[in-house]
């Protein structure tokens, strides 16, 4: 088991070496001249040679490389063209709201996941009701569903915030994860607010990855319900409910896993989206108007945090099926 | 007091379209000790009777019960769930025919085990009862890592820890290697006399059945239509169908030189097809037959056997890795040789794991060897052509069988620029050659049966006719009275068509009938090789095991 933990592990970082290397290619082989967007248009020519000096940009792209990677080691990632700070000071302020927001979703996918997966396996006319709106819920983008989201729980009802983290200010606790800061603090008041600010960006990033888990996770349980070792099961008395407590929802856990590592990293995608929407001063806004100021630093520190994230989630991913079903770990 | 009983039993299923009689009306009894052989061919309703004595038709909706059952002095319904309570798992457990499926793959067997005996001295009894070695090791092992046997050997653990009255034993050596299967039975008689439980033996191999049972109950479309003691059924059956179902049974006393079992009109039409070609006589061939004066080389054509051979192996060898990128290599074809000559028939026979299977794989050029040379002689066909195991996956499920042989006649290159009427009538004569009606040309697979899936598979194969027809198990998947038909068209199509035959089987009865000369595989190594008529000569130790194991 320690064998495959540390075996995914190299692998990762393998794959991570060369999601750096394709960000730093493609971002510095664009058409985009970063020195120009960081002077303005109107600056002279010596002034641009002078500032492209400067920021190492005249170097061949291997010695650039050589020292972005240099950089990275000692967490610098460089300067952010468009707000004139060094990138990593802008990503610890971003990272956490981010993460707070992917951590939510996540666990509000699990949870839809497991409730809509009941209600898939039911029989009858309700439950197909139930999966019709389903199947339309997943089959509409988190931007859609964040904009009716808006519009119906807070401009119509009023009952959940529609912009920002919290409505008290900033919190100084040391995680950065707003919910977690008001309980750590003993500040509940605090907690509930930030919880009820995530609520529904966390929501429209999870509907879609719920419902596609569920689905599958719904399958595999009514494949395993009619295996062999079910049977087996039953025939030496034990209970349906047994059955799927026991044999069922374990087997069939193995393919969801495998799709959730998929869908968190297309969740991480539309969460650009819905921060622009919900004004989620995270990573997404930042990489939005880093991409239009030709910000190539902050833009490849983004990706990479983005990427490692994915690939962080993905090798959880594999270990977790490897717990779970012996015969990933035990061939 | 009788274990259990079934009293004018009939059960349907009933779907939107019609009602299906699975069972009709059938009175059985199972005395304590006693073990009763159900027999019969698949659709005979053996199994809908092992599951409504579990009580596990109560899942099936659809299912319709009337008669009585008991089991003990409990008297109950075999579609209500309510009155299995404390019956099914404590009086009545089984054992499945496929142990591959049949444990949880996600728990280790002490825990399976724990749960049934709730407390692991017994699991490790149980483990020593059903005599697997080093048990303590197995107790911590996951399914996957245990052989087929040892699965069923846990199996059978579970099913006996709670001492029921009655086990059902529903096919339980059928997916095991022959050698395994032997241990398997012996291993269930001793229990049922140490445990003095009754056994419902239900199997479609009439072998097993002599073997294991005392008493027969033969079925067929849902009936029971013959009942006696093991001896009697098959010394003197009074039915024509045991008696057909006995005819068709292979064993290793069974002629060679003619055609199998009784006349069948289907294989009978496509033989005097065959003479009538030939402009032979071909009106007295049902008579013939009978009176067993119909040999296999009169179909032959009458041409001189070229001298090269038709497939050539030399120095084969392949390893394959196991697991991910980075797993260990396993050796599983050793520097192999063979030789089969034109209009030759050579049979593989081996156990699962031999390397057998992936000696025809390569011969089919599905799988490269790493070492060594194959060569196919192209001279009268298109090479090679496979007819695998299960022809249920290997028609593709959408096409018609007229779409299926349509294919491979535009695609070969001897028919390719043939018209599309020649076409037509080579896919209508193929269909001929394996007794098939030209109606299943419209058909798809899921509407046919098992044996005609096979005999649409080798007519695919034949439709253009190969020089070798290699041969993945062809009959191990189907019932008796149909595999002695394959077999039969097999060595029919064989002597017509003057192809070359490589068989790979792990029955050594049906390697005799159908091959010249039977090869016998062990660890990626050829390790024998004696002519099909002096099977019973074999040396090796190995070879002398398979000899054992074919029950008869």
């Amino acid at each position: 088991m320690v064998r495959f933990a540390i075996d995914r592990t190299v692998s990762a970082v393998v794959v991570l070496f060369v999601l750096l290397l394709l960000i730093f290619t493609v971002s510095r082989a664009g058409g985009a001249d970063p020195v120009r967007g960081y002077l303005g248009a109107n600056a002279s020519a010596e002034a641009v040679a002078a500032a492209r000096e400067r920021l190492g940009l005249d170097q061949p792209l291997f010695v650039q490389f050589g020292q972005y990677l240099t950089g990275l080691t000692q967490g610098d990632l460089g300067l952010s063209l468009s707000t004139r700070r060094p990138v990593s000071e802008e990503l610890a302020q971003r990272i956490p709201a981010t993460a707070e927001l992917a951590l939510w979703a996540i666990v509000f996918a699990l949870i839809l996941a497991v409730v809509f997966a009941g209600a898939y396996s039911l029989r009858g006319k309700v439950a197909a009701v139930i999966r019709f709106v389903l199947f339309s819920a997943a089959s509409a983008p988190a931007f859609l569903l964040a904009t009716a989201g808006v519009l119906l729980l807070f401009a119509q009802l009023g009952w959940l915030p529609a912009s920002g983290r919290t409505s008290y200010g900033p919190s100084d606790g040391m995680t950065g994860l707003y919910v977690l800061d008001g309980i750590l603090a003993g500040n509940p008041a605090y907690a509930w607010d930030a919880f009820q600010h995530v609520l529904l960006p966390a929501l429209a990033a999870a509907i879609g990855p719920g419902v596609a888990i569920a689905r599958v996770l719904a399958d595999g349980i009514s494949g395993s319900l009619k295996s062999g070792y079910a049977q087996t099961a039953r025939s030496l008395g034990e209970s349906e409910s047994t059955i799927v407590r026991r044999h069922a929802l374990r087997n069939a856990s193995s393919p969801a896993l495998t799709l959730l590592g998929v869908q968190i990293g297309m969740m991480l995608s539309s969460l650009v989206v819905v921060e622009q929407i919900f004004s989620w001063n995270g990573l997404g806004q930042y990489l939005t108007s880093a991409i239009s100021a030709a910000d190539l630093n902050a833009v490849a520190a983004i990706s990479l945090v983005l990427g490692g994230l994915y690939i962080l989630i993905n090798t959880l991913v594999d270990i977790v099926l490897a717990i779970v079903d012996p015969r990933v770990r035990l061939t | 007091m009788s274990v259990a009983t079934l009293d004018n039993l009939s059960i349907h299923y009933e779907t939107p379209l019609r009602t299906v009689t699975a069972v009709d009306q059938v009175s059985l009894v199972v005395e304590p000790g006693q073990c009763l052989g159900l027999v019969g061919e698949s659709g005979s309703g053996k199994s809908t009777i092992g599951l409504a004595l579990q009580g596990l038709l109560t899942k099936d909706t659809t299912a319709r019960a009337t008669g009585h059952l008991t089991v003990g002095d409990r008297v109950l319904s075999p579609t209500d769930n309510s009155s299995w309570e404390g019956i099914r798992g404590s009086k009545v457990t089984t054992v499945f025919q496929d142990p591959m499926t049949s444990l949880d793959p996600t728990m280790t067997i002490g825990h399976m085990l724990g749960r049934v005996t709730r407390s692991s001295q017994d699991s490790l009894r149980w483990l020593e009862e059903v005599e697997i070695r080093s048990p303590r090791t197995v107790l911590k092992a996951y399914p996957h890592q245990l052989s087929g046997g040892m699965r069923q050997r846990v199996m059978i653990a579970l099913a006996l820890a709670r001492r029921p009255a009655l086990l059902i034993a529903d096919e339980p050596t059928t997916a095991l290697d022959v050698g395994v299967q032997a241990q398997i039975l012996k291993l269930l008689t001793r229990e049922r006399d140490s445990l003095g439980c009754g056994v419902l033996f239900i199997t479609h191999d009439l072998g097993v059945a002599r073997a294991m049972c005392d008493d027969i109950a033969v079925m067929r479309n849902g009936r029971v239509i013959e009942r006696g003691t093991s001896d009697r059924i098959f010394d003197a059956p009074s039915e024509p169908y045991t008696q057909r179902l006995i005819a068709s049974r292979l064993t290793l006393n069974v002629e060679r030189a003619i055609p199998l079992g009784m006349p069948e009109s289907s294989v009978i039409a496509s033989m005097g097809e065959a003479l009538r070609e030939r402009g032979l006589d071909a009106d007295s061939v049902t008579e013939r037959w009978e009176r067993r004066e119909l040999t296999w080389t009169e179909f032959a054509p009458p041409t001189s056997v070229a001298q090269t051979p038709a497939l050539t192996l030399r120095g084969v060898s392949k390893a394959f890795r196991s697991g991910s990128m980075f797993g260990a290599k396993k050796q599983v074809l050793n520097d192999v040789d063979l030789i089969v000559a034109h209009g030759q028939s050579v049979a593989l026979v081996g156990e699962s794991g031999s390397g057998k299977s992936t000696i025809l794989r390569i011969a089919a050029g599905l799988e490269r060897a790493d070492a060594g040379e194959v060569s196919v002689a192209g001279s009268i066909g298109s090479g090679v052509q496979v007819v695998f195991q299960d022809a249920g996956i290997s028609l593709t499920p959408w096409l018609t069988v007229s779409q299926l042989l349509m294919e491979r006649l535009a695609n070969a290159p001897q028919t390719r620029h043939l018209d599309q009427a020649a076409h037509t009538a080579s896919a209508r004569l193929a269909l001929e050659r394996v007794a098939l009606d030209p109606s299943v040309l419209s058909a798809r697979a899921s509407q046919l049966s098992g044996g005609q899936k096979q005999r649409v598979a080798i007519a695919r194969a034949i439709v253009v006719p190969p020089t070798v027809l290699l041969c993945d198990e062809p009959t191990s998947a189907l019932d008796v009275s149909v595999a002695s038909i394959v077999l039969n068209l097999l060595n029919l199509l064989r002597h017509e068509l003057g192809m070359s035959i490589l068989f790979v089987t792990h029955d050594l009865a049906a390697a005799r009938i159908i091959a010249d000369r039977v090869d016998i595989i062990s660890n990626g190594r050829i390790i024998e090789s004696v002519p099909a008529e002096d099977i019973r000569a074999v040396e090796s130790e190995y070879g002398r095991r398979l000899l054992d194991a074919v029950l008869a």
